[in-house]
């Protein structure tokens, strides 16, 4: 290709020219899809905005999550025997926390927490778990919900009913109580164990909706079609059914994220969080401490996790009403 | 009919089982037991891991796991729940303390569930694409991604800044005891756990209520002259209410969660707050027996659900 454009400059152009008209095409529709579906349009560009707080976290956090601020105490007192500290606790640390700094200040731009740690710093830091974790459930949840739901759908009969018996089990768990065992698995729970557990529960939403897609395209003629020509059941699987029922994965990929943000949130509200890492929920619980006279960590936080979950809510709506009309407004 | 339900019933004893065997697998595979949690905040060294192994062997957690899920099968089959490692008391009688409480919280956070959705799915079907419906839906769509721990929060906020009433009351009044002091401190919470509910419940309320609003008989009933606020009611909400109806086993499971959010938040002793501590104190028996309690009522809930929407709608008794 690249020794006709040498030759040929007209045509280099032309190819040019027909990759801009290519390309507004594709604005023009997105712009057509924004307008058709405003609030979702919303939605997307808060995930987007989200994905870019992620993405650049460690650049715009200013200060690292973690790190306490302190001042110089003016009244210490290196000499101060134990007797006198007892009767004037001020002089004896050498520095203080910054608790509770106010927030809009030019140092701390949403103010410090209980242990004099910057709120914003947390925030943003607390914005890169969410997407971790929201997006690695949901990974793990398709990915596995797929491959089972593709196998118990396809193959259908007995397996089938075993399958579909253990999904029931697990919706019957209320969710929550569910996510309390697996992560109480290690006493300190990680990350992954919390991507993990919430992907199970993903799980199994995921074979039950991509199930119900292979079950009709399983019936259709053209997956007869392959098997009278003699196609393997996994060739079957793979090449006819899956490009098939691939709207509906997407569909469930995009739809929960909101969801698994939720359910961490409120894991860690409990405790029951990864340890060792700033989140969301964490925030709300510590800002709790006091609430009445500074509740700005609680509800910067809480709002944060309510602006997350609304936009991937609604982007996955979106994206469930691009591919599938049927489901519209619902 | 009958079928139907004998079917749906066997079904359901089926699934408990699973639920059964899934809680009794996921408490005996956490690291660490009740004898170890209690044992080694008091004691250290060598009498440690002794007190350890005898608490064990009291507890009957030294036997190999078939034994321990035989006889766990085995109460559990003549209605046994165990009995707690800590208070030595019944699975029974601790739940049935909580149960009332429970009940409380969650009965009132479901009516407030409909008082909220239900006028403003009517409302936000009958005006569409105005700005009411709009506000309306922004306000649901809100609902659903507001966890329900955000909203007491802000609630509690907005009690305390108006300074309306005291919200930690002291003394976890009944509403047959003291219905004002139970009243202030079931409110917040139950609020909160409404708009979770609730905002669910009226998103579907709303798209049945359009699909409804297009069908003939609607259009009969608004021919024969009959008055708007009629038509909506009796007409269109009677048939917009049948899949809400099929959701409520769903919300109710959804609430169960906000219920243990909330009760531990605000320090209410139900079953909620009960599960959670007895997980974090690896008191097997009584976790296990609340959690097969709370899925046995949520089973049943969606069984008698499902009955009554195959008895209100002929056509789903036959698939």
């Amino acid at each position: 290709m690249s020794q006709i454009e040498a030759a040929n400059p007209l045509a280099a152009g032309g190819l040019q020219f027909e990759r801009r008209r290519k390309f507004r095409r594709a604005m023009r529709q997105t712009l057509l899809m924004a307008n058709r579906n405003k609030l979702g349009a919303f939605g997307v560009i808060l995930v987007i905005f989200i994905l870019g707080i992620a993405l650049f976290a460690p650049w715009i956090q200013r200060y690292d999550d973690l790190e306490q601020f302190q001042t110089a105490n003016p009244r210490f007192n290196p000499t101060a025997n134990p007797l006198d500290i007892a009767q004037d606790p001020d002089i004896g640390a050498p520095f203080t926390l910054d608790r509770w700094e106010n927030p809009l200040s030019s140092k701390h731009w949403l103010g410090t927490d209980s242990y004099g740690r910057d709120i914003y710093a947390r925030v943003i830091s607390g914005a890169r778990l969410a997407v971790i974790i929201g997006v690695g459930a949901s990974i793990f949840a398709v990915i596995t919900g797929t491959l089972v739901g593709l196998i118990s759908g396809y193959f259908a009969g007995k397996l089938d009913l075993f399958t579909q018996r253990v999904v029931d089990a697990i919706q019957a768990f209320p969710g929550l109580v569910l996510l309390m065992l697996i992560v109480s698995v290690m006493d300190q729970p990680s990350l992954f164990l919390t991507v993990l557990a919430l992907g199970f529960l993903g799980f199994a939403v995921s074979v039950r909706i991509v199930r119900s897609s292979v079950l009709t395209v399983s019936q259709s003629a053209f997956v007869e079609a392959a098997r009278s020509y003699g196609a393997g059941d996994w060739r079957i699987m793979m090449r006819h059914v899956l490009p098939n029922v691939l709207a509906s994965v997407l569909i469930v990929f995009s739809i929960s994220i909101g969801a698994y943000i939720l359910a961490e949130a409120s894991l860690s509200f409990l405790g029951l969080g990864p340890a060792d890492k700033t989140t969301w929920g964490k925030m709300v619980n510590s800002g709790r401490v006091a609430l009445d006279l500074h509740p700005w960590e609680s509800v910067i936080s809480g709002s944060a996790i309510t602006l997350a979950v609304l936009g991937f809510n609604l982007a996955g709506d979106a994206i469930r009403d691009e591919l599938d009309p049927r489901l519209r407004g619902r | 009919m009958t079928n139907y339900i004998i079917r749906r019933l066997l079904l359901n004893v089926l699934v408990l089982w699973l639920v059964a065997t899934m809680v009794f697998l996921g408490t005996h595979a956490l690291p660490s037991d009740f004898a170890q949690k209690r044992i080694a905040s008091t004691m250290t060294g060598a009498s440690q891991t002794e007190a350890i192994e005898l608490a064990r062997k009291e507890l009957g957690l030294d036997k190999p796991l078939w034994r321990q899920y035989l006889s766990f099968m085995g109460e559990l089959s003549r209605g046994d729940l165990g009995h707690s490692y800590e208070s030595k008391l019944s699975t029974w009688t601790e739940v049935g303390r909580r149960v009332t409480t429970t009940l409380e919280l969650g009965i009132m956070t479901l009516l407030i569930s409909f008082a909220i959705s239900i006028p403003i799915g009517i409302i936000s079907a009958v005006k569409q694409n105005t700005w009411i419906d709009y506000l309306l839906r922004g306000v649901a769509i809100l609902g659903v991604a507001m966890p329900v721990f955000v909203v007491a929060i802000f609630l509690s906020l907005a009690v305390v800044k108006f300074d309306l009433f005291q919200i930690d009351v002291l003394g976890r009044p009944h509403f047959w005891t003291d219905p004002v002091k139970a009243f202030q401190l079931y409110i917040v919470p139950a609020i909160a756990g409404g708009i979770a509910g609730g905002a669910g419940i009226m998103r579907i309320l709303r798209s049945q209520m359009l699909e409804v609003m297009r069908q003939d008989y609607i259009r009969t009933a608004r021919s024969k002259g009959l008055r708007d606020d009629s038509v909506w009611i009796r007409h269109a909400l009677k048939n917009a209410m049948l899949p809400v109806i099929t959701v409520m086993g769903l919300t109710i499971s959804g609430l169960v969660g906000g219920q243990i959010i909330l009760e531990t938040m605000f320090n209410i002793d139900g079953m909620g707050r009960f599960l959670f501590a007895r997980l974090n104190l690896r008191d097997f028996p009584p976790f296990q027996g609340t959690v097969i309690i709370i899925c046995f009522v949520l089973v049943t809930v969606n069984l008698i659900v499902d009955i009554i929407y195959a008895w209100l709608d002929p056509r789903i008794r036959l698939t």
